[in-house]
């Protein structure tokens, strides 16, 4: 078993918690442990926190990533948004002595320093990568596979772009997480814009919200399109702004699409045999139903 | 042969020297201040396009990266910071994947939003995100619904984070006063929902 600190963000433990213990639960089979941050906050989120002061994004994140030095654990969480948060503020922090010193400035306040000694992953990352766990070991742990499902991949924005910063190569048209699904016994579909924010960054959701709608009313359009059954992505923001996001949709816009949204983890525990129920799909908002009479 | 650039009559030169570069109300201060927050080499935009042609933002609404990217030459301070549209980047980072320039138009925007905030120009919604992260340590906090639903799934009513360790709130609290963040939040929502 490899460890790691689980850093759980807000939105999955507070608004999706069947994320957080599909990924506690899909992870332990694959070879890795995530035991509790304590004390972790929001991570805390970039579009808000980065536009009003840089400064203050950096030490609030900062924070987050000593408690992990203290556990002596690399980071590894399930959002984009995070990963944004935490990869990028570590990675600044490790390579900008200027940046360092001013943050552990503020952070001697709560006897607190921050010196560099972990990584930070994104899970999807590690279940790709063959080191660790790999598309195979992946697709070994499918007990119940979810063939004949059509399934469109939202990548996000903030793991794989910018792409000179992170390392996960192409940004215009990725297809290894379509691996990871592929190794679930679904079929990835390709749909146009595929590579299109949700609309809900940089604090956009909050401050123009139909802005906001029509960037994921597009999403939407373009999936139905090419006929997905469900959409994945690897963000519960992502997620939140397809879920309820398509409430809204259909209030404001008069259009009720019903496509289904699963994060990974919630895929990968539907094929390693985990119920409906104890992935908590319930709590979405659009129904999940239609996805998983396909499957079940 | 190339020529070199410059008009050889003294007079012609002091008249149109920079004359695309600069307005009365430019301050190249500020073009400068937005190098050294965003790390990027913002000044060395020439106006292709490309970013704007990349941006989700751009065909629904009057949001213009590029034109932000020429305020940012042309030190056009007043007009990049008080223009709503300053807040209509989803930071998707899709601009910055493809500018030619190798520029990163996304930490532009950022940088121009901190500076707008300088001036306490920022939207209420990212105060309120502000506000609930000193109260609870998190965005987007817990709530009775997602309790009982966490049960249900086996997991703890609160999660392992700041919410069941509230020991680590003064941690957080202190950090935020530092910079004196929540004061400002609360003087600039308090106004802003004065005029509603
Ligand atoms: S893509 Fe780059 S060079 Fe082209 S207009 Fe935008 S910022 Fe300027
Ligand atoms: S990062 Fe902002 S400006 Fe750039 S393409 Fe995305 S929304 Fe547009």
């Amino acid at each position: 078993m490899r460890e790691y600190a689980f850093f759980l963000g807000c939105i999955a433990p507070n608004r999706y918690p069947g994320c957080e213990s599909a990924a506690i639960r899909t992870s332990r089979k694959l070879g890795i442990e995530l035991l509790p941050l304590e004390g972790a906050s929001c991570c805390p989120a970039p579009g808000a926190f980065g536009s009003i002061d840089l400064k203050i994004w950096y030490a609030m994140a900062a924070r987050n990533l000593v408690l992990a030095e203290k556990m002596k654990k690399d980071i590894a969480l399930l959002c984009n948004g995070c990963y944004k948060s935490i990869w990028d503020v570590n990675h600044k922090l490790k390579h900008n002595d200027e940046l360092r010193d001013g943050v552990n400035e503020v952070l001697k306040e709560i006897d607190m320093e921050f010196k560099g000694t972990i990584d930070v992953w994104h899970l999807i990352e590690l279940y790709y990568d063959p080191k660790i766990v790999g598309v195979d070991k992946v697709r070994d742990s499918v007990v119940h596979p979810l063939t004949r499902t059509r399934i469109g991949v939202h990548y996000g924005c903030h793991l794989v772009k910018p792409k000179k910063e992170h390392h996960f190569g192409d940004s215009e048209n990725p297809m290894w997480i379509e691996e990871l699904v592929g190794a679930l016994g679904a079929e990835p579909i390709q749909y146009r814009k595929k590579m299109q924010c949700c609309g809900a960054g940089g604090g956009v959701r909050g401050y123009d919200i139909a802005h906001s709608l029509d960037i994921t009313n597009e999403k939407m359009i373009n999936l139905h399109e090419a006929k997905a059954d469900a959409v994945t992505e690897v963000c519960p923001f992502c997620q939140l702004q397809f879920d309820r996001g398509q409430i809204e949709i259909k209030e404001k816009f008069g259009k009720y699409w019903g496509l289904p949204v699963l994060h990974y983890s919630e895929l990968l525990g539907l094929a390693q045999g985990m119920s409906p129920a104890e992935l908590g799909l319930d709590l979405h908002a659009v129904d999940c139903t239609p996805f998983l009479k396909k499957i079940l | 042969m190339a020529k070199a650039k410059g008009y050889s009559d003294p007079k012609m030169e002091e008249k149109l020297r920079d004359r695309y570069y600069y307005r009365t109300d430019s301050n190249p201060e500020f073009s400068k201040r937005i190098r050294d927050i965003s790390q990027t080499v913002s000044h060395m935009c020439y106006q292709c396009g490309t970013c704007t042609g990349s941006c989700p933002s751009a065909p629904r609404s009057s949001y213009r990266i590029r034109l932000f990217m020429r305020r940012n030459v042309m030190g056009l301070e007043d007009e990049a910071l008080t223009d709503p549209d300053l807040w209509l980047c989803t930071t998707c980072y899709s601009c910055t994947d493809r500018c030619p320039r190798d520029i990163a138009p996304t930490d532009v925007i950022m940088a121009m939003r901190n500076l707008a905030a300088e001036r306490d120009i920022i939207p209420v919604n990212f105060l309120k995100t502000v506000q609930a992260i000193y109260t609870t340590g998190h965005g987007v906090p817990n709530n009775d619904v997602n309790r009982a639903a966490r049960q249900r799934l086996g997991l703890e009513r609160e999660p392992p984070t700041v919410h069941k360790y509230k020991q680590y709130l003064p941690g957080i609290q202190k950090i935020l006063d530092h910079y004196g963040l929540k004061a400002r939040a609360d003087k600039i929502v308090a106004e802003a929902e004065k005029h509603a």
